[in-house]
């Protein structure tokens, strides 16, 4: 879903993803995401050749958008770009991020609700009287890659202040106050969305850049809590003619189920 | 070589069904689209049965939906329940969970394969450290936050199906469970974490059953062994067979738009769904016939 007004660039926020991505990295997101596919493809093609990115149980080369495991497309087109498979259950080598065979150093994650800590909620939303209103689709692979992923960057499409809440409901992964209670210290670095780019100065959410066409009432109007602005905020770089180029070497261009949103 | 006859583990798909009782905690594969051993659950709703415990995914798909919406489950033990694009939340899920109706053993996919991994490996828990930090400990009381040498760990118990149903490509007689040539997206999925968390009977429907040779020509595509075998081609419809057919995309849709206003309050479309695509029918076949095969063919993937 997307918010009203203009929508999104999505190669912008593509763009912005993989100016993160650093060379040697692994890249972990989820099964759906065409977008951070795509974000992942640049960084490969532009600064990073030795990003590894995971997609579902599979290490690739690059991006086969829309792979036939979840639209309709007859062929699949990963013949000649995926170098190794694996069962789930490895998804458990997550469990020591310093080990060299690690699942990932990058997770790429979104919510139901983000809250100011970077903390995201997959599991519900909370009614009145305290008791869950509105199930969520769960955590799916969120919580643990998340906690113990190195680097995590939040990524949200939407930006409205249903979404950018000032505490989630219920956690998936854990920010930065409660990942420092449970002795795990960090948090998310950065936050994606169609409007701005977010970072966190001691555990809270910061403006770093606004996108070409937002501003930065409109951010402050579509996040429901008090978020840090620096004096000067710049805008969001436009992606560039390399990116664009890579972005284009990419077929087809767009996704092929609507109405959803790339998440992890 | 004896003449002692090696023994074939083919059954039906009503035995298989009859397999399981009211109360039981049954594994069922199916990650996401693919692999759901649907005519196993449609045999399996056939029976009413109640108050089932459901261990699938750890992503859940329409399997699992189907079920809760049939009203034969107490509990479920998945990372999540979702359709993708189609459907974020699956809607019998979603409403049943909203409803209280329905116990979510809380978790996500990584501890979900710990639990089983416990199960597997007979011990009263494993530790592990994700999850420390997030409200997965509140939400479950046996799932407790504790201090390890000064790590803090969760201590996760075993979770362990009486009974597993997977759906594959093929096998052979003997219960070899193999995987396509073509297998993409993952090597496989949870078959093997379900069936070795199992205590009782690992029953496999698979597109068509290969002659033990095939599989002596190919050892690397078995991923387990000692399975009971049905075969039953098109099992999964609507969802895909991992290299050999896509999900049935339009299928879903129409799923989810009847369970969708069933959660908005009006029933109609979804017990229609249900007569036409369950109880209305005795035996596969007749599913076969219900969606037309003129319909299945082209989903086939290019090659399988």
């Amino acid at each position: 879903m997307s918010v009203s007004g203009d929508p999104p660039d999505p190669r912008l926020l593509a763009c912005v993803v993989a100016r993160e991505l650093r060379d040697g990295e692994v890249v972990a997101f989820g099964l759906h995401a065409e977008n951070l596919l795509r974000a992942a493809y640049v960084a490969q093609r532009l600064h990073a050749p030795n990003l590894v990115i995971r997609h579902g149980l599979r290490a690739e080369r690059s991006a086969e958008i829309g792979p036939a495991a979840w639209t309709d497309d007859r062929a699949s087109l990963s013949r000649g770009r995926v170098e190794y498979f694996e069962a789930h259950d490895a998804i458990l080598d997550v469990a020591n991020p310093g080990s060299p065979q690690r699942f990932c150093d990058v997770f790429v994650v979104g919510g139901m609700q983000i809250d100011r800590e970077g903390s995201t909620n997959l599991i519900g939303i909370k009614g009145p009287d305290g008791r869950m209103a509105v199930r969520g689709p769960g955590s799916i692979g969120t919580t643990s890659i998340g906690t113990l992923a190195r680097h995590v960057i939040l990524f949200s499409p939407e930006h409205s202040a249903r979404r950018f809440v000032e505490r989630v409901d219920y956690v998936s992964v854990p920010g930065w106050r409660r990942r420092a209670a449970a002795g795990l210290g960090g948090g998310p670095a950065l936050c994606v969305t169609s409007l701005a780019v977010m970072d966190f100065e001691e555990g809270r959410m910061r403006l770093r850049s606004v996108h070409p066409h937002a501003s930065v009432e409109e951010v402050h109007g579509r996040t429901g809590f008090e978020l840090l602005v620096p004096p000067r905020v710049p805008v969001t770089e436009p992606p560039t003619r390399a990116e664009i180029e890579a972005l284009e070497a990419i077929a087809p261009p767009g996704p092929r189920e609507s109405a959803g949103e790339d998440g992890a | 070589m004896s003449d002692a006859e090696r023994a074939e583990r083919v059954l039906g798909l009503l035995e298989a069904a009859s397999l399981v009782h009211d109360d039981m905690v049954v594994g069922l594969s199916g990650f996401s689209y693919q692999n759901p051993p649907m005519a196993l659950v449609r045999a399996i709703i056939r029976r009413r049965v109640k108050g089932l415990t459901i261990v699938s995914g750890p992503t859940s798909g329409i399997e699992t939906d189907l079920l809760i919406g049939s009203g034969a489950v107490r509990r479920v033990v998945t990372a999540g329940v979702a359709f993708e694009r189609v459907a974020a939340i699956a809607p019998a899920f979603r409403l049943a969970a909203e409803r209280g109706t329905l116990e979510v053993w809380e978790c996500d996919e990584c501890i979900w394969h710990v639990a089983l991994k416990a199960a597997a490996w007979g011990v009263p828990y494993l530790l592990w450290r994700g999850g420390v930090g997030s409200s997965l400990p509140e939400l479950n009381p046996d799932l407790a936050e504790i201090d390890v040498e000064g790590v803090r760990c969760l201590r996760v118990p075993p979770v362990r199906p009486d009974i597993v149903f997977l759906h594959a490509a093929e096998a052979d007689a003997y219960g070899n469970v193999r995987v396509a040539p073509e297998a993409y997206l993952g090597r496989f999925f949870a078959e093997r974490s379900l069936a070795l968390a199992c205590r009782g009977p690992v029953i496999v429907s698979v597109e068509r059953i290969v002659p033990n040779e095939e599989v002596l020509e190919s050892p690397e595509r078995t991923i387990l062994k000692g399975a009971l075998v049905v075969e039953v081609p098109w099992g999964a419809h609507p969802g895909g067979v991992s290299g050999r057919t896509v999900p049935d995309l339009d299928h879903y849709r129409e799923y989810a738009a009847a369970a969708e206003a069933r959660r908005k309050g009006d029933p109609v479309a979804y017990q229609r769904y249900l007569e036409r695509h369950v109880y209305g029918l005795e035996q596969h076949e007749d599913y076969v016939r219900t969606i037309g095969i003129e319909r299945l063919e082209p989903l086939r993937m290019a090659g399988a």
